[in-house]
């Protein structure tokens, strides 16, 4: 049943050989695993929208698997700008450092409509594995049988309808008498050979909206003032013009106030799409050890200005594009935060 | 007669030297027979950091700073920092030592593991009682940026 995956192996940008020596041996891992069909790909995030192997990505409607050098959220995200979509599959590989200290706020979640709610996608899956998680093969592949496993009983479950008694499925997926068709065995002998695209695209910049967070709020194509953002034809926002993005910047991604904006190969990882803000990262010690007092506010609007300049234009600093949230909000009593934040703030540190 | 104070950070005693000064951000300077300031991380420092495996400096030496410019980064176990001009003044030079073993920080951070010397004016530092004033301030804020990065 594991020929009903698609499995893509996204290369990176790095042609560091220890991550070239991954790649490969993953490809010829998953070439022997029961017939399971795979592609190696240049980066997902630098594929150019309508190419080839976009279109045979898009020609394909079951479960996909996807590996890459990009937080989950950004390879989902990336996919889904190219027109390839689905539910969000769980992964449950994650890198050592990562389930430390992992806080989930989701309790203090605001209510807020997100675009995705409006959206009706595809009924498959689409599971996306950070190739970063693990540093040899076995666990990927591992991980791979797993999602193979879950995906056929999802796939069972949609078959028949509902309601199955548990032991009937078990012995539909695990025939124990000899009379049983005997599935897995069968595709076992389909070996698919992994298709290669060896075509290497040049390297882009531009920001992928995370639309299980976005509000449609519209921040950011009124603060980008390089055309990148527009909208549908039913007024929600989108990239529009991707490559008009200038490199290295990734400013708007700080003035999202839902952390909905994700530029893939930025260093800072809440910025490339991190799940977490600071699960497994280190510590930044800064502020303690005087850096100065920059909200990302300001710290986007100087980089927007830098590029301005670079493009010949005029700097504009804060006064364009930048929404006074807090603007009419009204008069309360401060809490116990506030008085926090106020306290940093007479700190002088 | 001690010849320096310490500042109890929870368990572990941090000790901060008489015969020197300290910056808020958490730097000792020393005047140098060459009439430079040299600074280093106060114990302080080292003990938020741990083991560091990774200084770098951003500007050359011999460039003339601003109090509290960025002046490179350092990474350790557990922790990343920017780093900071302490005083406004011309860094003279940086201890290459440190470049190729940073552990050099960890091991003696009040003598051989000095960070750079600046030619500048030492009127803003703080003398070490002034400096322990000054740590039990931060230290509440220090635990919350430990514990909770803020809660951002």
């Amino acid at each position: 049943m594991n020929s009903r995956i698609l499995t893509i192996i996204s290369r990176g940008q790095s042609e560091n050989p220890v991550k070239r020596q991954l790649e490969s041996d993953l490809g010829d891992a998953l070439e022997k695993i029961d017939g399971s069909r795979t592609l190696i790909i240049p980066n997902l995030y630098d594929l150019p929208i309508g190419g080839d192997v976009v279109q045979a990505i898009r020609a394909w409607d079951g479960p996909i698997v996807v590996y890459a050098w990009l937080f989950e959220r950004a390879a989902r995200w990336v996919l889904d700008r190219n027109g390839i979509s689905g539910h969000e599959g769980e992964v449950l590989l994650k890198s050592e450092d990562d389930d430390e200290d992992e806080v989930t706020n989701e309790d203090d979640e605001e209510e807020k409509e997100r675009v995705l709610a409006a959206r009706e996608l595809p009924k498959r899956r689409i599971y996306c594995v950070n190739l970063r998680d693990a540093q040899s093969v076995e666990p990927f592949a591992e991980e791979f049988q797993r999602i193979a496993q879950v995906s056929s009983e999802d796939e069972l479950h949609a078959w028949i309808d509902r309601d199955v008694p548990l032991h009937q499925m078990q012995r539909f997926l695990q025939p124990t008498n000899d009379t049983a068709l005997n599935t897995n065995a069968e595709a076992a002998n389909v070996q698919v050979p992994v298709l290669k695209f060896d075509e290497s695209p040049g390297r882009r910049w531009y920001p992928v909206i995370d639309f299980s967070r976005c509000t449609n709020c519209m921040e950011c194509i009124d603060f980008c003032l390089f055309g990148v953002y527009g909208v549908d034809t039913i007024d929600t926002i989108l990239v529009e013009q991707p490559d008009n993005c200038r490199k290295g910047c990734p400013a708007c991604s700080r003035v999202c106030p839902e952390n909905a904006i994700i530029f893939p190969q930025h260093k800072t990882p809440a910025i490339a799409g991190a799940d977490v803000e600071v699960g497994g990262l280190k510590i930044d010690l800064s502020r303690l050890f005087g850096a100065p007092d920059e909200d990302a506010t300001k710290v986007a609007a100087r980089e927007r200005d830098e590029q301005l300049v670079m493009a010949g234009r005029d700097a504009v600093g804060l006064s364009v594009g930048i929404p006074k949230r807090q603007a009419d909000k009204p008069v309360e009593p401060k809490d116990d935060l506030d008085n926090l934040i106020d306290g940093l703030d007479d700190l002088d540190l | 007669m001690s010849n320096e104070l310490v500042f109890m950070m929870g368990e572990f005693e941090a000790k901060f030297p008489l015969d020197r000064q300290y910056a808020k951000n958490h730097m000792w300077g020393q005047a140098q027979p060459d009439g430079t300031i040299r600074f280093g991380f106060t114990a302080y420092a080292v003990r938020l950091l741990q083991d560091v495996y990774f200084l770098d400096w951003t500007i050359d030496a011999g460039v003339d700073l601003t109090e509290r410019q960025e002046i490179g980064a350092i990474e350790s176990k557990k922790a990343e920092s920017d780093l900071f001009a302490p005083i406004a003044g011309q860094l003279t030079q940086f201890n290459e030592q440190l470049l190729s073993d940073p552990s050099g920080i960890n091991v003696d951070k009040y003598s051989d593991g000095w960070l750079f010397d600046i030619q500048g004016d030492s009127v803003g530092l703080l003398s070490t009682e002034q400096y322990l004033e000054h740590l039990v301030g931060v230290w509440e804020i220090t635990q919350r940026t430990i514990k909770g990065q803020m809660n951002q």
